[in-house]
C-alpha cells in the first residue's frame, strides 16, 4: 500500500543518512523531494506545503543533538510530523452500551461501502455483538442482492425493507425488527452519493433526525487523488463523520488521503479495506501507518536503543583516537554481540555504513536467515585465538583452514570476513571526529 | 478568479499554477514540466493580471505537452464489435457498460451485453437492470462460474443473433493481483481464439476521483493486456480526473469517452479541448 511512498522517502532519507552534516541546500533539496514523494502519494496540496512547512520549522528550531546526526535528525522528524498528523492511537468504533447501536457507512459510488457493510459486520460479530446490515440503497440496482449475498458470507442477517419503499420507512422499520429480534448493532449500507449532490445529501441528514446514529463512517477508496479531501471535509461539515474506512488499500495505491483527511477533518480512520474476502477488514494503527509511510519505523526504535546501550556505557566509544586504532575482532566480536541484543540484524544492516552493511548483506546472501549469519560470524570470531583476534595479519592459510574447521564454516567464509573486517577498520581510521559509533551507524 | 489577485511576483503565480494542476491530479512530474516552461517565460512581457492571458498560455502548453491520442473506437457494421469493460474496483464498469450499450444503440447498432463479472455479489443483476433500461438483450450467466467460458458463450450467442457489437463487463480488480490479471487475459485469449475476425477494444475504466495511482493502473493493465482506450467516469463530481492527461502523455492510450451522472444517457465523447478548459476552470 504506502510501501511506494516508503521505498520514496527511503531513498531520498538515506541520501541524507550518508551524511554528517546538512547543509541548507541540503535540507532545501531533503524538503523539495519529500514533497515530491507525497504530492505523488496523493496528499493533497495544502497538506503538503502545511507538513513541509512544518518540517523546515522543525529543522531550524531544532539544535544539533549530540548522538544523532543532523540526517537522522531530519528522519526523526519527518517521522514526528507524520504521527503527529496521523493521531496517536487506534481508534475504536464506539458503541452505544444502552440500546442498539446504529452505524451509518456513507461515501462516493464505488468506494466499497457495500463490501465493507459485510466485513465490518464480521468484525462487529468477532466482538461479540449480533451485528445485522441495514440495506438503505435503493438506487443502485441489485445493491440489495449484493449485500444480501455479502451478509451471508458474513453471517449477518439483512433488513432490506421494499425496494421501492422510502429509505426513511425502511430505517424506521429495521429499529423496530432489530429490538424485537435482539440485534445491537446496525449497519446501514446507504447509496452511493456524491458531495455536492444536496437531494441525497438531504436524505442523509433525514437518517440522522429520524434515529440516533452513533457513528456515522465515510467509506473512501484509497485510490483518490486530490479531491479525496474535499469530498471528505464536505461530508464531514454537512452531515458530520466520525470516522473513516479506507478502501482498496490491498493494491498499490500509496494511500496518501490518509494523511489528507486525518490532517483536515481531526476525525480517525478506524478501519481499512485490504482485500476481496470478507474477512480483509483491518483495525486503523496510525502508529503503524506512520512508521510504513517512512519505512523505517524499525530504525527508529533501533536509534533510540543504539542512543541508550551509548549513554549506558555500552557501546564503545570510537571518537577515542586509541579505539579507533586498535580496533580488533575482539571489540567487533563485543559490538557485534551487543547490537545482537539491541535489534534484528536486518535492521542494524540499514544502519550501518554503506561499505560495511553492503559486506555483510553479502555474507547474508550465502544464508537463509540473519541469525545464522550472525551466528556465523560469531563461531568464526569464537574459534581464533585471542592473539589471533587482537592481531588478525597473522591469520595465514593453514590458520584459515583450522578455523573454518573450527566454526563449522568454509575458508572463503572466512576469508569473507576478514577481509570485511580490514574494511571496516580502514573506515574507522578514516573517521576524523565521531563521537560514537551512533554517528558511525549510519 | 484564480488569477485576479495576481502578481508581480512570479513566484506566487508559478505556485498558484502549481496547485491548479496539482488539484486536478494531473500529477507533480506533468506540473513540474508545466512549470519549467513557465519559468523560461519572461513573465514580464504578459500583462500579469490578465486572466485569460494565462489561462490561454497554460492551456496552450497542455496541448502542447499532451496531443490528445487518436481514438480508434468505432464500430464496423460489418463484423462483430467486441468491448471488453475492464479497469479496478468501483470505478463504474458496469453502469458504464449499459450506458455504451444505450449508447451505441441509439446509433443503431444493437448490441449483446455479457456479464463476465461473475465474483461481485449482485453484479449480474445489476447488468440486467441495465440492458433492460437499454434495450438490449442480456446474456444470463451463473454467479461464479467462469468468466471465460461466459464470454465464450457471449460470442456464440452474438453470432447466432447477428449482434453488430458484444459488450462485455468483467469484474473490478486491482492491478496488482496477478490472478485476477491472468483470469482478464484467458478472457482475452477466449476471444481471439473464437472471434479472430472481430474488432475488439479493451477499454480500461478509471473514474476522474482517482489519484496518482491512475497511471500504474494504466500501465499495469496496459502491460498484462493490452489497452485499446480509456473511459474517464465520474466527472459529475467534484474531481477532474487530470490523470488520464498524464495518462495519455506518458502511455499514449486515447481516451475515448467520458461519463458523468446516473441516467443511461450520462456519458459522450472526449473532447480534449473542453476537459482542458474545465480542468483549468
Amino acid at each position: 500500500m504506502l510501501d511506494r511512498l516508503s521505498e520514496k522517502l527511503k531513498q531520498i532519507l538515506n541520501k541524507v543518512r550518508e551524511k554528517g552534516k546538512i547543509s541548507e541546500n541540503d535540507l532545501k533539496q531533503s524538503l523539495k523531494e519529500i514533497k515530491l514523494a507525497l504530492l505523488e502519494a496523493d496528499v493533497h496540496y495544502k497538506v503538503v506545503k502545511d507538513f513541509i512547512s512544518k518540517l523546515e520549522k522543525l529543522a531550524n528550531q531544532e539544535s544539533l543533538s549530540k548522538t544523532l546526526t543532523p540526517g537522522q535528525q531530519i528522519i526523526k522528524m519527518t517521522h514526528t510530523v507524520l504521527t503527529e498528523i496521523l493521531g496517536e492511537k487506534q481508534s475504536k468504533i464506539r458503541f452505544n452500551e444502552e440500546g442498539p447501536t446504529n452505524i451509518l457507512l456513507i461515501g462516493l459510488q464505488g468506494s466499497g461501502k457495500t463490501t465493507t457493510a459485510a466485513k465490518l459486520a464480521l468484525q462487529i460479530k468477532k466482538m461479540g455483538y449480533i451485528p445485522a446490515l441495514i440495506a438503505a440503497d435503493k438506487i443502485r440496482p441489485a445493491a440489495i442482492e449484493q449485500l444480501q449475498i455479502m451478509g451471508e458470507k458474513a453471517g449477518a442477517d439483512v433488513f432490506a425493507g421494499g425496494v421501492n419503499q422510502p429509505v426513511l420507512n425502511t430505517i424506521h422499520e429495521a429499529q423496530q425488527w432489530a429490538k424485537e429480534h435482539k440485534r445491537d448493532v446496525l449497519i446501514i449500507d446507504t447509496a452511493g452519493r456524491l458531495h455536492i449532490d444536496s437531494e441525497l445529501i438531504q436524505e442523509l441528514k433525514d437518517i440522522k433526525n429520524a434515529i440516533p446514529i452513533h457513528e456515522t463512517l465515510l467509506v473512501l477508496d484509497a485510490l483518490m487523488g486530490q479531491d479525496a479531501l474535499r469530498m471528505a471535509d464536505d461530508f464531514n461539515k454537512k452531515i458530520g463523520v466520525d470516522g473513516f474506512i479506507l478502501t482498496k488499500l490491498d493494491g498499490d495505491a500509496r494511500g496518501g488521503v490518509s494523511l489528507s483527511i486525518r490532517s483536515m477533518t481531526g476525525k480517525p480512520i478506524k478501519f481499512t479495506g485490504v482485500g476481496e474476502k470478507i474477512i480483509d477488514l483491518e483495525p486503523f494503527y496510525p502508529d503503524r501507518m506512520s512508521s510504513r509511510i517512512l519505512g523505517m519505523g524499525d530504525t527508529l526504535t533501533l536509534i533510540e536503543k543504539i542512543e541508550a546501550s551509548y549513554e549506558a556505557g555500552e557501546l564503545q566509544d570510537i571518537s577515542k583516537k586509541e579505539f579507533r586504532e586498535q580496533f580488533n575482532l575482539n571489540d567487533f566480536y563485543q559490538q557485534l554481540k551487543k547490537i545482537k541484543e539491541i535489534g534484528s540484524l536486518e535492521s542494524i544492516f540499514n544502519l550501518l555504513p554503506g561499505q560495511f552493511s553492503g559486506s555483510l548483506k553479502h555474507l547474508k546472501q550465502n544464508t537463509d536467515n540473519e541469525e545464522k549469519t550472525l551466528n556465523k560470524v560469531e563461531a568464526i570470531i569464537g574459534s581464533m585465538t585471542n592473539k589471533e583476534r587482537l592481531e588478525p595479519g597473522i591469520i595465514n592459510g593453514s590458520r584459515r583452514r583450522r578455523i573454518a574447521k573450527g566454526s563449522g564454516t568454509s575458508v572463503n567464509e572466512v576469508n569473507r570476513l576478514l577481509n570485511q573486517f580490514s574494511a571496516m577498520k580502514k573506515i574507522l581510521k578514516q573517521q576524523s571526529s565521531k563521537k560514537s559509533l551512533i554517528p558511525f551507524m549510519r | 478568479m484564480l488569477f485576479s489577485d495576481a502578481i508581480n511576483d512570479k513566484g506566487v503565480f508559478l505556485e498558484k499554477i502549481e496547485e491548479l494542476l496539482i488539484l486536478s491530479d494531473i500529477g507533480p512530474n506533468t506540473t513540474a514540466e508545466i512549470l519549467e516552461r513557465f519559468q523560461s517565460i519572461n513573465l514580464h512581457l504578459f500583462r500579469v493580471n490578465d486572466f485569460n492571458h494565462f489561462k490561454e498560455l497554460l492551456k496552450q502548453m497542455l496541448h502542447e505537452l499532451i496531443p490528445p491520442q487518436v481514438d480508434t473506437s468505432k464500430i464496423d457494421p460489418g463484423m462483430l464489435n467486441i468491448v471488453l469493460i475492464m479497469g479496478v474496483n468501483g470505478t463504474g464498469k458496469t453502469s458504464f457498460a449499459g450506458k455504451l450499450a444505450y449508447y451505441y444503440k441509439s446509433k443503431g447498432y444493437d448490441s449483446l451485453l455479457v456479464p463476465a463479472d461473475t465474483f461481485r455479489a449482485g453484479a449480474i443483476e445489476q447488468l440486467h437492470y441495465l440492458s433492460k433500461e437499454a434495450g438490449v438483450e442480456f446474456l444470463r450467466a451463473a454467479p461464479g462460474s467462469d468468466p471465460a467460458s461466459v464470454v465464450f458463450d457471449g460470442i456464440q450467442s452474438a453470432r447466432a443473433k447477428k449482434k453488430v457489437l458484444l459488450i462485455v463487463d468483467t469484474a473490478g480488480r486491482l492491478h496488482t493481483y496477478h490472478n485476477l490479471m491472468r483470469e482478464l487475459a484467458k478472457i482475452k485469449r477466449v476471444i481471439l481464439k473464437n472471434a479472430p475476425d472481430a474488432l475488439l477494444c479493451s477499454t480500461l475504466v478509471i473514474d476522474a476521483t482517482t489519484g496518482q495511482n491512475g497511471l500504474f493502473q494504466a500501465s499495469n493493465f496496459k502491460e498484462s493486456l493490452g489497452v485499446s482506450d480509456i473511459t474517464l467516469t465520474k466527472l459529475d463530481g467534484t474531481a477532474k480526473g487530470g490523470i488520464v492527461l498524464t495518462i495519455q502523455k506518458e502511455l499514449s492510450i486515447p481516451v475515448s469517452f467520458i461519463a458523468f451522472g446516473e441516467k443511461i444517457t450520462d456519458m459522450c465523447r472526449y473532447n480534449q479541448d473542453k476537459f482542458i478548459e474545465t480542468l483549468l476552470d
